[in-house]
């Protein structure tokens, strides 16, 4: 290869480098804008839900925190979703993805009720 | 949706109806053991029989689904926990005393048990699975409090 040749590739080779990434930029970050999700918390302490109405936007995923030393479960009112008796730091999530108002109560402490409200 | 209780705690309606029921019959005992004392056998046998056959169906009936579903799934990785501790103690030394129970009901009772499997000292007999009936009574009492009443043991 002439010297000239070689001079025109070594600088063409980052160029294109930095082209090509530019172009993947907007990719990768209109990816990012796919996959983040709404999310919320409730945290169980001293035998009750708090908040203990939440209001989140459609598909939002709530976590449920227990912070107390008792197991807890989280069991909508309507059968919608159930969890598992949930000991001291352990989380239960769900995520609502229709529009509507959601109450639910712990089924072992049946006083420990809350809401959540979905726009 | 289990209905609230009214004892004002945290508990179901079923958790205070059985925790009054066996203060009840625990009380009943204590009474039937000095109906025995003053030499009136009959309705001992009679007050103390009730007790241990209304127990049974309170075990078989609310108590055994309760442990199965709240406790047994998490025994014995998390037995160092005093809320599953407790009741698996309840539950053990529970089990124990209303088999002694059902045994003395039958043995002194009835004609079922052979005569070389009964009991000769029944005063012992009876002494002992009174004492262990009252130490059940306050496992469960505890377990009760630890399961239901808020703030009694904060984290």
């Amino acid at each position: 290869m002439p010297r000239r040749g070689v001079w025109i590739a070594g600088a063409a080779t980052p160029i294109v480098i930095a082209a090509l990434l530019l172009l993947a930029m907007p990719t990768v970050t209109a990816n990012r804008e796919q996959s983040s999700t709404a999310t919320a918390k409730v945290t169980i302490d001293n035998f009750s839900f708090r908040p203990q109405t939440l209001t989140v936007a459609v598909g939002t995923i709530v976590t449920w925190t227990n912070g107390d030393d008792i197991p807890h479960t989280v069991v909508s009112d309507d059968g919608v979703f159930k969890s598992k008796a949930r000991d001291t730091d352990e989380q239960f999530s769900y995520t609502f993805d229709k529009v509507g108002t959601f109450p639910y109560h712990c089924s072992i402490h049946p006083k420990m009720t809350g809401q959540v409200v979905v726009h | 949706m289990a209905s609230e209780g009214f004892l004002g705690t945290a508990a179901p309606r079923h958790a205070d109806l059985v925790l009054l029921l066996e203060i009840a019959m625990g009380l009943a005992l204590l009474i039937g053991a000095v109906l025995a004392r003053k030499g009136k056998f009959r309705v001992h046998a009679w007050c103390q029989s009730a007790v241990v056959l209304l127990n049974l169906a309170i075990v078989v009936l609310l108590m055994i689904p309760s442990f199965y579903v709240h406790v047994s799934r998490n025994i014995p990785a998390k037995l160092g926990k005093a809320y599953y501790a407790l009741p698996t103690a309840h539950a053990t030394l529970g089990s124990i005393t209303e088999i002694a129970g059902l045994y003395i009901l039958f043995a002194a009772g009835t004609n079922v048990v052979p005569q070389r499997f009964r009991m000769t000292n029944y005063k012992l007999w009876m002494r002992s699975v009174l004492a262990l009936w009252w130490l059940v009574l306050l496992l469960g009492l505890a377990s009760y409090v630890r399961w239901y009443v808020p703030g009694v043991f904060r984290k």
